[in-house]
């Protein structure tokens, strides 16, 4: 059995007044892992990875990240937990005032790295996925793929342990989400787990990974898709 | 490119009030200390003065024996151990003392003033003062020994009061500095939370989100304080330059001119780095919580 890098416990959560979202949600994340996470709009997807982003504490059960209980640790480690997961979020979460080099750059700033060398870095990504002509824009000038794209190369730069990208091919044609697709797989050759929300039938035909059903507050595992033809 | 700011502080709201507060306080402050810095010097000054001075008045007669009892003080004086400088203070000094008292008008001549007798004790010596002062009286009980030494515990309370109160003033002008820095920043921070909060997510430890807004402050406070400083500055000179022109010249050294200018010189940087500090609190405190 390979190394468990997350794992919800009986987690439950409810957003101050409104309903109860999830109800005794539990599963693992294995090292180097690749799944979707699926589920009608609403169901709780993108509140599911905020909760394993750090972004949002559930009112019940238990997560834990790297081995360590998220709601025992000292605030000060968070941050390090944090580093070793990579996000895309579902409404991007650039900053409108940083260019794209810059935003894409931001991780390994922050991480402490010379500004030089995340430059270089940061601009070979963003060539790759057709954002080379891009660097010194600022997202608001930015059509929504573009966008999309830029955030998926912030996550990545790091070569997180762990991605969590939520519906990441939302915004792009098929041909880009094949390709955005395909830098995750390489990615989780590497040795990174990929956690990927989407409704995109197409996608989850194309790319036969395991799936998590979200419904009614809880998951269910599904049958691997055939590989479509 | 951007290097240092990841964030735009540069112009949100707390941009735009704080410096202009900061200007207020440091120049209050700057010349606060000033004037805090100019009674230490002065207290300094002038107690060595009254620690080591004594006068002696001895009253006029208007046969010659006025003349002979200076002579026989002066003597006794001269040979007294511990002093240093013996000084009959001259008729026209003492006129123009009168003078500046009474008024010009004042024929002086018609007074029967006193001779008056400085002296300079040597510095450190312990000087038995109620044995000159038996020898004087030996020589004529109406001669009157004035010892500064008596009133100068006065003198030196009121001048530690009023140090301390303006050192206490300057002491809380920074502090308000602070205050107002620290809120500012925490407004600062609820300006821009969103992009606190994407800070954080993807890993920026409290630390380098402080440092943002600390690079930000420093920058800011050294700029609104030496406009502060500056312009505290320039009205030193004024008051100065008014006093000079009335005729009370400060009672100070020259040196005191450049320690002075030292303090213009310094508050700014003092200033920003003390509001740096402050504002690193600011961020530490709201996101470490
Ligand atoms: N910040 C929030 N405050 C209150 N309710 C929220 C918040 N975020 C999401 N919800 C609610 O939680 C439910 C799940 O939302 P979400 O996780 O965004 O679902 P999905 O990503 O699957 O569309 C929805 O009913 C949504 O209205
Ligand atoms: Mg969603």
């Amino acid at each position: 059995m390979s190394e468990v890098i997350g794992e919800l416990l009986g987690v439950g959560h409810q957003y101050d007044e409104g309903p109860e979202i999830f109800k005794g949600v539990s599963f693992c994340i294995e090292k180097g892992s690749f799944r979707f996470i699926t589920g009608l709009s609403g169901s709780g997807k993108s509140s599911l990875l905020k909760i394993l982003y750090l972004g949002l504490k559930p009112k019940w059960g238990s997560v834990k990240l790297f081995g360590k209980d998220t709601f025992q640790i000292k605030p000060t480690l968070l941050p390090l937990l944090r580093q070793k997961i990579g996000v895309v979020f579902q409404e991007f979460n650039l900053l409108d005032h940083l260019t794209v080099i810059d935003n894409v750059s931001l991780p390994l700033r922050v991480r402490g790295i010379d500004i030089k060398q995340s430059y270089k870095h940061a601009g070979e990504l963003l060539e790759w996925v057709g954002l080379g002509d891009c660097l010194k824009a600022y997202p608001p000038s930015l059509s929504g793929g573009q966008k999309q794209r830029a955030a998926i190369a912030r996550a990545v730069i790091t070569r997180p342990q762990l991605l969590l990208a939520d519906e990441p091919t939302g915004n792009v044609d098929d041909e880009m989400a094949t390709k955005l697709l395909c830098l995750f797989e390489e990615l989780n050759k590497t040795g990174t787990a990929v956690l990927i929300t989407t409704h995109n039938q197409r996608i989850l035909k194309k790319f036969p990974y395991p799936q998590l059903a979200l419904k009614e507050g809880t998951v269910f595992q599904l049958p691997i898709e055939k590989k479509a033809s | 490119m951007n290097k240092d700011q990841d964030l735009p502080l540069r112009n949100d709201i707390a941009a735009r009030f704080v410096p202009k507060i900061i200007i207020l306080m440091v120049y209050l402050g700057t010349l606060c200390s000033t004037f805090t810095f100019f009674m230490i010097h002065s207290t300094l000054l002038w107690e060595e003065k009254l620690t080591t001075h004594l006068s002696m008045e001895i009253p006029f007669f208007s046969d010659a024996s006025s003349k002979d009892l200076q002579t026989r003080v002066t003597d006794l004086l001269q040979k007294t151990p511990g002093i240093n400088k013996v000084e009959v203070v001259p008729k026209a000094e003492m006129q123009t003392l009168f003078h500046s008292l009474l008024g010009e008008g004042t024929n002086v001549d018609t007074f029967s003033l006193p001779a008056i007798v400085d002296v300079s004790l040597n510095k450190g010596d312990a000087f038995d003062v109620d044995n000159l002062e038996t020898q004087l009286k030996a020589i004529s009980p109406l001669i009157q020994l004035i010892d500064h030494r008596l009133w100068q515990s006065q003198v030196s309370n009121l001048l530690f009061t009023s140090t301390s109160l303006a050192l206490l003033l300057t002491f809380l002008i920074l502090c308000s500095t602070l205050v107002t820095t620290f809120f500012a920043t925490r407004t600062s921070l609820l300006i821009h939370r969103k992009i606190v909060e994407v800070l954080s997510l993807i890993g920026a430890t409290p630390s380098y989100i402080a440092k943002q807004f600390q690079r930000n402050t420093f920058k800011q406070g050294l700029f609104a304080s030496s406009i502060g400083a500056f312009l505290a500055f320039l009205t030193f000179l004024g008051i100065y330059f008014l006093l000079e022109n009335v005729g009370q010249t400060f009672i100070v050294k020259t040196s005191f001119f450049f320690e002075v200018l030292a303090i213009f010189i310094l508050v700014p940087f003092i200033t920003s780095f003390f509001m740096m500090l402050s504002a690193r609190r600011a961020v530490m405190k709201a996101l470490c919580s």
